[in-house]
């Protein structure tokens, strides 16, 4: 099958950049994705006409919230229990049993220091790397999973929660404060805002504001 | 030069935190093959599951509890929560399972086709030419790479017309169950709101702006 360049152009791009690092990739696709699904989101909320308003001022700030912290979280919390416990892994400090056993029975020196690398300078038999390596996918899997329970489901929710009610208190604070304003009856211009927005306020405004320009019914 | 710098410190951190953490042998055969077999089958779908049933045990009773909100907000914030997590983790997990098995179907190398394979041409579609060279040893990660980003570009479509009503219909189902107050003024659904909620909402804001500009100017 003859495939066009651009698309050869992109697949052989993917795989230079992604093929041997598929950390990188969770992490591009998942920052994107979050940013896309939130856009989604705050227009199903935005048009969910079943929602009142107050509660809109809260939900559409939780949204966006929940975006921007989980970004931040991700790469603060998931990305550091991840980086820790594979860092733990590659300098021989969290290993299995088989491994350990390996390095001992070849008295292989500073295991657990900090510039140890396993695989570069434990001499490790094909077997024993095998299972080095399918031990530290393992890790990898459990260590980013776990941080993103904490990171998305626990952190995330309490933060955007905290940020959404403030603003909606914000939000709601400058509504009252228009509501409360009473009508500008002295302009020639003014226009009923009781139209827009009814309140108490608007209604007795207007009221006397038809009445002083009023001729009255007695007018010839 | 940032990045560099960033990626630098991050490690720092890393290797710091865990100089000072104690050793550790998994000693167990059990723990260890099971590690083994999580590190080959979980990957992003499986992870979406994960992720989705642990939200599920968490988000809603933090939108309960959240007392620097009204009770109704709690409420609605809590159903949406829900409806977002069972609406957002069916379709992440499809997508994302649908297109690796897609792209594994057509990133079969020159060896791997046999004579009874229909369609050989499309079963080697998205083999990349490093694969085909002999460069990139490890397909696996590649076929999860090209099929984690196809299945963006799809949730890109499927968000807004899965995702977003499903997660509508379903927080308005749960209100209704318990019995929230519901906006008196409501609309009927329009086709627009169904079919292109992104023009929908431009509109509704751009709306709620005048109303607000009318109010502002009386």
């Amino acid at each position: 099958m003859h495939k066009p360049k651009i698309f050869k152009d992109v697949i052989n791009h993917i795989a230079k950049v992604y093929g041997n690092h598929p950390g990188k990739m969770l992490v591009h696709t998942g920052v994107i994705g979050w940013a896309l699904s939130s856009l989604a989101q705050v227009c199903a909320i935005i048009i969910n006409d079943k929602i009142p308003k107050e509660q809109k001022m809260f939900l559409v700030p939780q949204e966006i919230a929940d975006a921007g912290v989980n970004i931040i979280s991700f790469y603060l919390i998931t990305q550091t229990v991840k980086g820790v416990a594979l860092k733990m892994v590659n300098m021989g400090k969290l290993l299995p049993k088989s491994v350990r056993n390996f390095l001992a029975e070849n008295n292989v020196k500073n295991v657990g220091s900090k510039t140890f690398d396993v695989l570069k300078d434990g001499n490790l038999t094909d077997d024993v790397a095998t299972k080095f390596n399918d031990f530290r996918n393992g890790v990898d899997v459990v260590a980013t999973t776990i941080g993103s329970i904490i990171s998305c489901n626990l952190v995330t929710p309490v933060v955007r929660n905290g940020i959404a009610a403030n603003r909606q208190k914000e939000l709601m604070a400058r509504q009252q404060k228009r509501f409360n304003t009473p009508a500008d009856i002295k302009n020639p211009e003014y226009k009923p805002s009781y139209m827009m927005r009814p309140s108490i306020v608007d209604f007795k405004a207007t009221a006397y504001n038809n009445m002083l320009n009023s001729k009255g019914s007695m007018t010839i | 030069m940032c990045s560099f710098g960033i990626s630098n410190m991050a490690n720092y951190i890393t290797t710091s935190i865990a100089g000072v953490l104690p050793s550790a042998t998994v000693k167990g055969e059990k723990a260890n093959k099971r590690l083994a077999w999580i590190g080959k089958h979980i990957s992003s779908p499986q992870n979406r599951l994960i992720l989705g049933a642990s939200a599920l045990m968490s988000q809603p009773f933090i939108d309960l509890n959240n007392k620097r909100v009204d009770e109704d907000t709690r409420k609605i914030s809590a159903a949406r929560t829900v409806a977002k997590i069972i609406a957002g983790t069916a379709t992440g997990f499809l997508v994302r399972y649908g297109c690796i098995k897609a792209i594994d179907y057509c990133s079969l190398l020159p060896s791997q086709i046999t004579k009874s394979m229909k369609n050989p041409r499309l079963r080697m579609l998205f083999t990349p030419d490093s694969a085909i060279a002999g460069v990139l040893k490890d397909l696996g990660q590649y076929k999860k790479a090209l099929g984690s980003f196809i299945a963006l570009g799809v949730m890109m479509i499927t968000n807004f017309m899965i995702d977003a009503p499903l997660t509508r219909f379903l927080t308005n189902k749960f209100a209704d169950k318990y019995g929230l107050k519901q906006n008196p003024n409501k609309k009927r659904e329009t086709p627009e709101t169904i079919l292109f909620p992104l023009v929908a909402a431009v509109k509704t804001v751009k709306a709620e702006k005048e109303n607000w500009k009318g109010a502002k100017n009386a």
